[in-house]
């Protein structure tokens, strides 16, 4: 079996991180692929609800990113 | 609560800096996988590959 | 507390009869001893039935969101804490309120009466002088009041009322306490020892949910829990359903609970549910300098900004 890797909820504001990623995606920037982005309309739209449903739900970490 | 504070991040980065998002993405992803699986708070198992 | 329950009645009376509240809410003695319970008074006939003694400690508070009737209502420091919080979430109107300030001789424990005479039937209880008389078939036992008190109670530093309009009796001195010393022992705690003495702390909890019921801050329409699309919390007892909620419910409570114990005094199996509102009180405290409900005029912290917010956890 390979490596374990990690699985990582990542929750980012449409108006900053969202577009920082966009911008390292279009400037053929290199990171790895542990995180599945879960995109928010501001960080303003966070709610502890989301970071325990994500931990309930099996993931190994929460990245909360404005 | 009983979760380790290195599953849990929080960043601020502007649209702008891809090079801090690429550097913060890759510091999140060391982190976690550093704890190893998560076994506390699950109630089943992740459903995404 | 005779003193205060004649206060009660005559001022209940005096504002009923001259049509100054529709309501009066305050304690009747319970159906059985320890167990004052909330009553509502609209008829100025009705008011003989009102008391104060050492077991009001339910949080009347918790009647005042969505009434919109005028009201009296007995406060005691805790519940005026709540009814401040009440005004500043704009669920109750200042001037809907005629609050009776009880400075508060601090609440008793039922469950710790109940085992210092090891659980034998309590007929009568009587309160004199820092002392409470059990008595019961064939028994007769004199307890020291300190003994007693409600683990809130014990480490209360506003027993006086912020908001009053009629006061019961002159301010009491307040004590000085060092309140979290249980919370600090959890703080010490790696994550895994915590998150075991959670599951241990929570694993008699049913799921009744009378701690959010008999919360004045739980008053949302919908609780998180009874939400079933999306389903944030699943209905069983497992484990991570049961801390899921506390959790959640902690949260939602964070730069708003008073500690008026009202939770714990509700659960049926004695679970320390203050523990989680605690730890948010604490970090509150240091964080912001706040202590919930002591104005009805300041903005909690959580709902204002200012750049020198403590934000060392983001990077």
């Amino acid at each position: 079996m390979a490596e374990w890797e990690p699985k990582i909820a990542a929750f980012f504001c449409n108006w900053c991180t969202y577009g920082a990623a966009d911008l390292a995606g279009v400037s053929r920037m290199q990171y790895p692929p542990n995180f599945r982005v879960i995109r928010i309309p501001c960080t303003g739209r966070m709610s502890p609800k989301f970071i325990l449903a994500a931990f309930r739900r099996g993931v190994d970490g929460v990245w909360v990113s404005g | 609560m009983g979760i380790d504070p290195g599953r849990l991040h929080f960043s601020w980065i502007s649209s702008a800096e891809a090079t801090k998002f690429v550097d913060v993405a890759t510091k999140v992803i060391e982190e976690v996988k550093a704890l190893g699986p998560a076994d506390r708070f699950v109630k089943e198992k992740a459903q995404v590959a | 507390m005779t003193e205060y329950t004649q206060k009660i009645r005559e001022i209940a009376k005096k504002l009923l009869s001259e049509g100054k509240v529709d309501v009066v809410i305050g304690f009747r003695e319970g159906t059985v001893p320890l167990m004052a319970e909330p009553c509502l008074v609209s008829d100025p006939a009705g008011v003989d039935q009102l008391v104060f003694n050492s077991f009001c400690g339910v949080n009347l508070a918790n009647y005042l969101p969505r009434r919109k009737d005028r009201i009296a209502v007995v406060a005691k420091g805790c519940d005026s804490r709540n009814m401040a919080q009440h005004i500043a979430e704009n669920q109750i109107n200042r001037d809907q309120l005629v609050i009776i300030g009880a400075p508060c001789t601090r609440m008793m424990d039922r469950r710790k009466v109940a085992a210092a005479v090891d659980g034998k039937d309590i007929t009568s209880v009587a309160e004199a002088d820092g002392r409470l008389t059990v008595t019961g078939p064939g028994f007769e036992k004199v307890l020291d009041r300190e003994s007693v008190l409600q683990d809130n109670c014990a480490i209360c530093v506003h027993v006086n009322p912020v908001l009053s309009d009629e006061m019961l009796a002159d301010p009491l001195p307040e004590q000085e306490k060092d309140r979290y010393t249980d919370i600090r022992e959890v703080e010490a705690m790696t994550p895994g020892e915590r998150y075991a003495h959670f599951e241990e702390l929570l694993s008699g909890c049913i799921r009744c949910y009378a701690c959010r019921n008999a919360c004045p801050l739980c008053y949302c329409p919908t609780c998180f829990v009874d939400e079933s699309k999306p389903q944030w919390v699943g209905k069983s007892i497992d484990p991570t359903d049961t801390l899921t909620f506390h959790f959640l419910r902690a949260f939602h409570c964070a730069g708003r609970c008073t500690d008026c114990g009202a939770c714990e005094r509700a659960c049926p199996v004695g679970i320390n549910v203050r523990q989680f509102t605690k730890k948010l009180e604490k970090d509150c405290k240091e964080l912001f300098d706040w202590e919930a409900g002591m104005s009805p005029d300041v903005r909690p912290p959580l709902d204002t900004f200012r750049p020198d917010d403590p934000g060392k956890f983001i990077k």
